[in-house]
């Protein structure tokens, strides 16, 4: 079951430590033979879009250096 | 059917009081031949929200503190008692084999970035597609991806650097740029000063990329997905 809304909400607090929660928390980890609750079609548009600021701000960085 | 939410698997019974879960619920265990489940009863499982992955994410830290080896769950598993057992029952020698890997262990990640100079866009083998119809610049695309999947050349020079931290490896290319590959490395508990040091020293040896160091972590990467 996609997630649009829950997909929202974690691109509006995008941030370097939210890459990595929703890298390790949602697309790793044992995977039980079981009910899963979610399933995040916007999981590759959080990394794209953290990928873009990281790289943003690092630019800004270093005009400010 | 009572619903338990699943947050770790564990190789005994931690010997401390294992404390409640992102629902306040309390921690209880379920073990099958010689290896243990810790779940939380909950019946409305909460949905991806960032406060729910950092909860989760909070309590398999807290169990990671309380035992030698641990294998996180993915976020949202749910399943009934009998069932999870049974699963538990089939899927025990793979998890045992994960477990004694991870034991004393614990994760830190390599996110490597392109430099926005260079770019993805700008490899020999990408210049070479230019001109291409659509389908074929689909295939040059897939074979560029393999072809580095195997290797990840930029981060040759780095290995001999983290060779004596590094337990086990794993990577994984992003089709998302900037953002290039995440490598997860395995390393021993306690040792992610190090780890982040010798990458620090030896930022000049990687060109044309950037790296994020991130960890420690749980080895959400290093469990198997039975």
């Amino acid at each position: 079951m996609n997630d649009p809304l829950a997909t929202r909400d974690l691109l509006a607090e995008a941030d370097a430590s939210l890459l990595d929660l929703v890298d390790n928390i949602l697309t790793k980890g044992v995977v039980i033979d079981g009910e899963i609750i979610l399933g995040l079609a916007g999981v590759d548009l959080i990394y794209l879009r953290l990928g873009v600021i990281l790289c943003a701000a690092d630019r800004l960085m270093k005009r400010f250096e | 059917m009572t619903r338990l939410y699943v947050y770790a698997i564990v190789d005994r019974a931690p010997a401390a009081s294992l404390g409640s879960g992102l629902a306040g619920e309390p921690l209880t265990l379920v073990a099958a031949g010689d290896v243990v489940a810790v779940v939380g009863e909950m019946q409305d499982p909460r949905g991806p929200t960032p406060d729910a992955l950092r909860g989760h994410d909070a309590v398999v830290r807290r169990l990671a503190g309380l035992s030698d080896a641990i294998l996180p769950a993915r976020f949202g598993t749910v399943q009934d008692a009998p069932a999870l057992a049974e699963w538990l029952a089939g899927a025990g020698e793979g998890l045992g084999e994960a477990l004694r890997l991870v034991a004393g262990r614990e994760q830190m990640t390599l996110h490597v970035f392109h430099d926005a100079a260079l770019g993805p866009e700008a490899t020999e083998e990408s210049l070479d597609a230019r001109g291409l119809g659509p389908g074929a610049r689909y295939l040059a695309e897939r074979r560029r991806h393999w072809r580095h999947k195997e290797r990840l050349p930029e981060l040759e020079p780095l290995r001999p650097r983290l060779d004596a931290l590094v337990a086990a490896e794993r990577v994984e290319l992003r089709a998302t740029p900037p953002l290039r590959a995440s490598v997860y490395h395995l390393i021993e508990r306690g040792r992610s000063a190090e780890y982040r040091d010798a990458v620090e020293a030896n930022l000049d040896l990687v060109a044309g990329v950037r790296l994020r160091v991130s960890g420690p972590w749980a080895p959400y990467a290093f469990a198997p997905v039975a």
